[in-house]
């Protein structure tokens, strides 16, 4: 369970900063009083045009940001006060996330095990659970800068999966990647829901979220313009197609 | 936690070829090239010089030839040479210049009168002082002929040399050996290790650091449930062994030039060498290294962290060097020593007390002071970098 109340966030901005976004504004709000919630069991998405908010919001629920205000709960800890224990119980996995180049699978899937405590016993069986589902065996002892972009994807699917979260964050994870390699992305989403945990991911691709969104909170400037289940969105849509109604509801509140 | 976070930077930096070359490859082999050069071209200097012939014009108005065969009298082994005879001193000097003729000596036609008689003869001598140690070469030649003219006189005079040398000095140097060694040229090996194991420390800091955060890894660590305060550490540890382990390769290279590769030849220096390289001086260098590399660690890590690229970092980091690593030549200079004021000066403090660790007249209260300071400095550099590490604007790109 994810639950998040009145959640803000600014940033100061220095004037190197002011300069790079020609502003004089010495305060950039990034989100603005937001709240929703995400049920374990069902895919929650976050969508929202480049620059609304997502990513802010989305490293405010993995504790790498401290809000300005409001509240944060992950599986019923409040990652303010606790940052350390919510990151236990947390999974994170963006599209731009890197891996380390002169390390091999394995090496890196046991230096993750090792950050979040999994004990041995726990290691070896999920390790030999996800590198079966993965198909990850034949690679795992060759370091990561001779594999395939695919392979690498596996890596940090399994280096996100070892210590079976509880919440999966998903920042905009298929960004940059092909038909294929998403594949593994969207199959791994849907094993999180069918495994009954929480997962929300952040994205602006609409055929994504058609294929795997259960609720759904589109986010603009900062606020969020709607928050329903994604039926209720279907349901309520005033265009052709979910393309055309996410414009049209982005133009509408700008 | 920490030994977690040690360990994989420590696998991971061992495997850059880049690292390894500048921690482990150059500094072994740095102290035995530069030998290797300097024995080569001082040997060659001295066979050059003692086997070298040069070719001396002698303007002659002489008519005796007396002055030219008291030159034929100088031993051989003062140097070979050969004779060549001008009328004037101008075609002497076109020669000079062109270096067929090394140095001249212009002769007065009353030489042999004036020499002996009890006046002074008045000699000129030609060279280019472009062409290195001729003017000593005549000098020690017209040395030789000025003793003999000079014996030749008393023996005339009726005079008894001894009479007129009143004083019959004898230098004894109190100092041992080993100090005035440490003293004279103990400076050049703490700037080596100072000047390697900064180079040392960089490659990693800013690969573990700015590298982290290009490559997209930082994000992922920062959400794992341990403190930043242990990847700091685990990471700065690595950066420290870094600099501390091209430190130690660097005197590794010194001990095979010295034990291995048989480069130094002479006795005397080597037993001095032998002297200095003691266990005890080993423990002791390394408790005055430790603070001063962590310094380093703590003074790179905030601009790797601060850093967007590798190549941004390199360029902020690199020229720091020449900043860092130049006070580390005063000890190339005799006469400045470890005291009050020169053991709070960071960097020259730890050069310092090397030197005098060297040359074995280090006092503790001394040591104990430049040990305070850079352990100070340290700790400071630690909890900036700390600060630095933990800002959230280090994840904004």
């Amino acid at each position: 369970m994810i639950r998040v109340e009145n959640l803000r966030k600014e940033f100061v901005l220095t004037k190197k900063l002011q300069k790079e976004y020609a502003t004089k504004d010495k305060v950039a709000l990034a989100v603005d009083n937001i709240s929703f919630e995400c049920k374990p069991g069902r895919i929650f998405s976050l969508l929202g045009p480049n620059g609304a908010g997502k990513t802010t919001t989305m490293r405010m629920l993995s504790t790498l940001f401290t809000p300005t205000s409001g509240t944060i709960e992950i599986a019923g800890i409040d990652a303010i006060a606790n940052p350390n224990e919510a990151r236990k119980k947390i999974g994170f996995l963006t599209g731009s996330t890197g891996l380390y180049q002169r390390l091999t699978a394995n090496e890196i899937v046991k230096y993750f095990a090792d950050l979040y405590g999994v004990k041995k016993e726990d290691y070896e069986r999920r390790k030999e659970y996800l590198f079966d589902l993965l198909n990850m065996n034949d690679f795992q002892h060759k370091r990561i800068g001779k594999l395939s972009t695919g392979m690498k994807q596996k890596v940090s699917i399994c280096r996100t999966m070892i210590h079976d979260p509880e919440v999966v964050v998903f920042d905009e994870p298929t960004s940059g990647l092909d038909v294929i390699t998403s594949e593994n992305i969207i199959k791994l989403i849907r094993d999180c829901k069918n495994q009954g945990k929480t997962v929300i991911f952040s994205s602006h691709i609409m055929s994504e979220v058609d294929l795997l969104c259960d609720d759904l909170a589109i986010i603009h400037k900062g606020k969020i313009i709607f928050n329903d289940t994604f039926a209720n969105f279907k349901a309520g849509m005033q265009t052709e197609n979910l393309t055309s109604e996410f414009i049209h509801l982005i133009h509408q509140n700008s | 936690m920490i030994f977690s976070i040690f360990k994989k930077e420590l696998k991971d930096t061992l495997r850059d070829r880049r690292t390894v070359i500048m921690m482990i490859v150059i500094p072994i082999l740095v102290f035995p090239v530069i030998m290797t050069v300097f024995v080569k071209i001082s040997t060659s200097f001295t066979e050059e010089a003692m086997t070298k012939s040069v070719n001396i014009g002698i303007v002659n108005n002489d008519k005796s030839n007396e002055f030219v065969d008291r030159f034929n009298e100088i031993p051989e082994a003062i140097g070979k040479r050969n004779l060549i005879f001008f009328k004037d001193s101008s075609e002497l000097i076109k020669q000079i210049n062109a270096d067929s003729i090394q140095f001249g000596i212009a002769v007065p036609a009353d030489y042999a009168q004036v020499s002996d008689s009890t006046k002074s003869v008045e000699l000129k001598v030609f060279h280019n002082a472009t062409n290195v140690g001729m003017d000593e070469r005549a000098e020690m030649y017209l040395n030789f002929i000025e003793q003999q003219v000079k014996s030749k006189r008393y023996r005339q005079l009726n005079v008894n040399e001894q009479q007129l040398k009143p004083m019959a000095v004898d230098y004894q140097n109190v100092a041992s050996d080993k100090e005035t060694f440490g003293k004279l040229a103990g400076g050049f090996l703490p700037y080596l290790f100072i000047a390697f194991g900064f180079m040392g420390c960089m490659y990693p800091a800013i690969d573990l650091f700015t590298g982290e955060k290009e490559r997209g890894t930082l994000e992922t660590l920062l959400t794992t449930p341990v403190s930043r305060w242990h990847i700091l550490i685990g990471k700065m540890g690595v950066v420290v062994l870094s600099g501390l382990l091209a430190a130690s390769f660097t005197m590794l290279g010194i001990f095979l030039t010295i034990e291995v590769f048989d480069i130094i030849k002479e006795p005397r220096l080597l037993e001095i060498i032998h002297q200095i390289l003691t266990a005890k001086f080993i423990f002791m260098f390394y408790l005055i290294l430790i603070p001063l590399i962590v310094f380093f660690a703590g003074v790179m890590i905030p601009i790797a962290v601060y850093a967007k690229t590798f190549k941004e970092a390199q360029s902020i980091i690199a020229p720091m060097n020449a900043i860092i690593v130049l006070p580390a030549m005063v000890g190339f200079f005799p006469g400045i020593e470890l005291n009050i004021t020169t053991a709070c000066i960071p960097i020259i403090n730890v050069v310092l007390a090397t030197k005098e660790l060297i040359a074995g007249t280090l006092e503790f209260p001394m040591l104990a002071l430049s040990f305070g300071i850079m352990f100070a400095l340290a700790f400071i550099s630690i909890l900036f970098s700390y600060k630095r590490f933990g800002k959230e604007t280090n994840l904004v790109s």
